[in-house]
């Protein structure tokens, strides 16, 4: 029963698995980086423009953690790194006058090189026991960003952020810097699932005693996955803030952690589509229902509860049903 | 600075705060010991039964003591009629958590709807202070003390000297293996799902009449009954009620003496290292190696 619960918490992959090889793979995502350059011209105003670029900045988030999730860790201290990059970059910025492509490196570096000390750490757990102490660890950062007042400004934050170089800081300038730091982010995260690293992290994942007598270094192969992850995310902490000119602890708290965990789930877990389809949903519905706020998050709520119940492979996993693959010859 | 009344005053804050966090965590350990549901609504059930306090009490005036169990048991009919959202989860625990979280979100922004999102308080039953050997001891804690306790020792004994408890105990070891035994598993989940929302229901009322009550007060207990489970061991009912007894007194201790954020940290960080050390908690019985 125990080793059932645990196994549980890795997805049913051969069932739902779509391979990125298939036929329709490249069309699918041929159009969809197509409609993303071309967003600025079709978005109607710029409320959808707003929401391209949340989509975007969410997309870095959900993919990230997508490497993570790969290795079948599921962390909820996600958020958390996010916020570790954004004080990163606000901080070399205000306190340092470092230069906006070295904010953009230390919001990199911070997140990760807290990730590669604690990695090998946490990540000897599995299951439902990494869940909790990443729970526990995001809860603590969040109140060192609020505790530690003299450098991150506590509760209140940080409002002076310095504006963007002027070509990035209009509304289209800043569209294109998050959507080409995500299509960046996307792509190195696709790169890595396709390599060898890749495939070792897949067979950690379905077997872990199996691969590491197939001689895969189980917990090197889940650290290398874990900092990268971490790493990319402090990217989002870092855009968001510039795009709020704010920052805050309440944007890292464990909400936000579960909202990645939600976008990974709720799209699918097992290819690289489902996070960014979940953030897709994630961001862009409770924004368009913007008008009913506490209805929004009972509706929100409820499709929450029946995708989950009614639908096992996310909305990825929808596709591979409505539309069985053939067989992989 | 140690004075007895300052340590009587730490002691009896440590012990209602204890019951109430053993009365939430019983519920969200029994859940997760038996149906292998991660019940992320469990902050949104004590939010209700604040409600149910504060609408039966405060607005109809009730007899306090008539109200405290009949709001329990206004939120628990609630839940047995809302079991079919439950029943879609049960043994699928990452589906249970997201899923039960979008649950969490409905109750909660229903509950905005309904009672505005402003903070109430709900009446003091017993005001004034009760004097023990020259000691001060408001008599509310006391009070809430007694509750929990008594229902404790109620669910003591209904686990461990009825055959329904028999069966409870069994069906959280091995489900199928129970099954073979005769036990009809569904009654059984309905039956934990009622005990655990009664008192999770119970618990929420008596912490919103000594903090407050919101509709967003649940997610303070969901924390605790997070730490609290995994201190004691996951789906470990004895370490339930040993993590919330530590949990209680080490916040008491620590947010007296030295704040509540330090508390925080403190008993956050020593459930991580207690994770690192031994994942299965003070009480619980190790995973079993995929043989």
């Amino acid at each position: 029963m125990i080793e059932g619960a645990s196994s549980a918490l890795v997805a049913p992959v051969a069932a739902v698995r779509v391979s990125s090889r298939s036929n329709w793979a490249p069309l699918g995502w041929g159009s969809a980086v197509l409609l993303v350059l071309a967003w600025p011209a079709l978005a109607p105003d710029g409320f959808f423009l707003q929401i391209g670029t949340l989509v975007m900045l969410a997309c870095i988030g959900a993919a990230s953690l997508h490497l993570i999730i790969r290795t079948g860790q599921v962390s909820l201290s996600h958020a958390a790194f996010m916020g570790v990059g954004g004080y990163a970059a606000v901080l070399t910025q205000s306190r340092l006058g470092l230069a906006f492509p070295l904010n953009m490196v230390a919001a990199v570096l911070l997140p990760a090189a807290m990730a590669l000390l604690i990695g090998p750490v946490l990540l000897r757990l599995t299951g439902k026991y990494f869940v909790l102490v990443t729970f526990l660890f995001g809860e603590i950062v969040r109140l060192a960003f609020t505790q530690w007042t003299s450098l991150t400004g506590g509760a209140n934050g940080i409002f002076d952020i310095p504006p963007l170089p002027p070509l990035l800081a209009t509304p289209t300038g800043f569209y294109f810097l998050s959507a080409g730091t995500a299509l960046a982010c996307i792509g190195l995260v696709m790169r890595i699932l396709a390599s060898e690293v890749g495939r070792s992290i897949d067979s950690i994942r379905e077997g872990e005693r199996l691969a590491a007598c197939a001689g895969v270094p189980v917990l090197w192969v889940k650290t290398l996955a874990f900092t990268m992850g971490c790493g990319l995310v402090g990217l989002q902490g870092a855009l968001s803030s510039y795009h709020l000119h704010y920052i805050d602890p309440t944007a890292f708290t464990s909400v936000q952690s579960l909202n990645f965990v939600i976008m990974n789930v709720i799209g699918s877990m097992d290819h690289i589509a489902g996070p960014l389809l979940g953030a897709l949903f994630l961001v862009a519905m409770p924004e368009l229902l913007r008008g009913y706020v506490e209805l929004q998050h009972i509706i929100f709520g409820l499709i929450l509860v029946v995708v989950m119940a009614v639908l096992p492979g996310g909305l990825f996993g929808l596709y591979g049903r409505v539309w069985p693959r053939k067989r992989r010859s | 600075m140690l004075s007895p009344a300052l340590l009587g005053q730490v002691f009896l804050n440590g012990a209602s705060l204890s019951a109430i966090y053993v009365l939430v965590a019983l519920g969200f350990t029994l859940l997760f010991g038996i149906m292998r549901v991660v019940n992320f609504a469990h902050g949104a059930f004590a939010m209700l039964g604040g409600y149910a306090l504060y609408t039966l009490y405060g607005v109809y005036g009730w007899p306090y003591l008539a109200a405290v169990p009949a709001a329990a048991l206004l939120v628990a009919a609630a839940m047995v009629a809302e079991a079919w959202v439950f029943r879609w989860f049960y043994h699928r625990m990452l589906q249970s958590m997201i899923g039960l979280l979008g649950l969490n979100m409905a109750i909660v922004y229903s509950a905005v709807l309904v009672w505005d999102v402003y903070e109430r308080s709900i009446p003091a039953a017993f005001p004034g202070l009760i004097t023990v050997g020259g000691l001060l001891f408001p008599a509310d804690r006391l009070m809430v003390i007694g509750i929990a306790c008594a229902v404790l020792a109620a669910f003591w004994l209904f686990v461990t000297q009825t055959r329904f408890g028999l069966a409870m105990r069994a069906a959280s070891q091995d489900v199928e293996i129970a099954e073979a035994q005769g036990i009809d598993a569904k009654r059984i989940y309905q039956l934990a799902f009622f005990i655990a929302t009664f008192m999770v229901a119970l618990a929420g009322g008596l912490y919103a009449q000594i903090y407050s009550l919101s509709p967003f007060m649940g997610d303070r207990p969901l924390l605790v009954s997070f730490v609290v489970v995994i201190l004691g061991g996951m789906g470990s009912i004895p370490g339930a009620a040993l993590g919330g007894i530590i949990l209680g007194f080490t916040e008491s201790i620590l947010s007296t003496f030295f704040g509540s954020s330090l508390s925080t940290f403190v008993s956050f960080g020593v459930v991580i290292a207690l994770l690192v050390v031994r994942p299965s908690g003070l009480l619980g019985t190790p995973e079993a190696v995929r043989a």
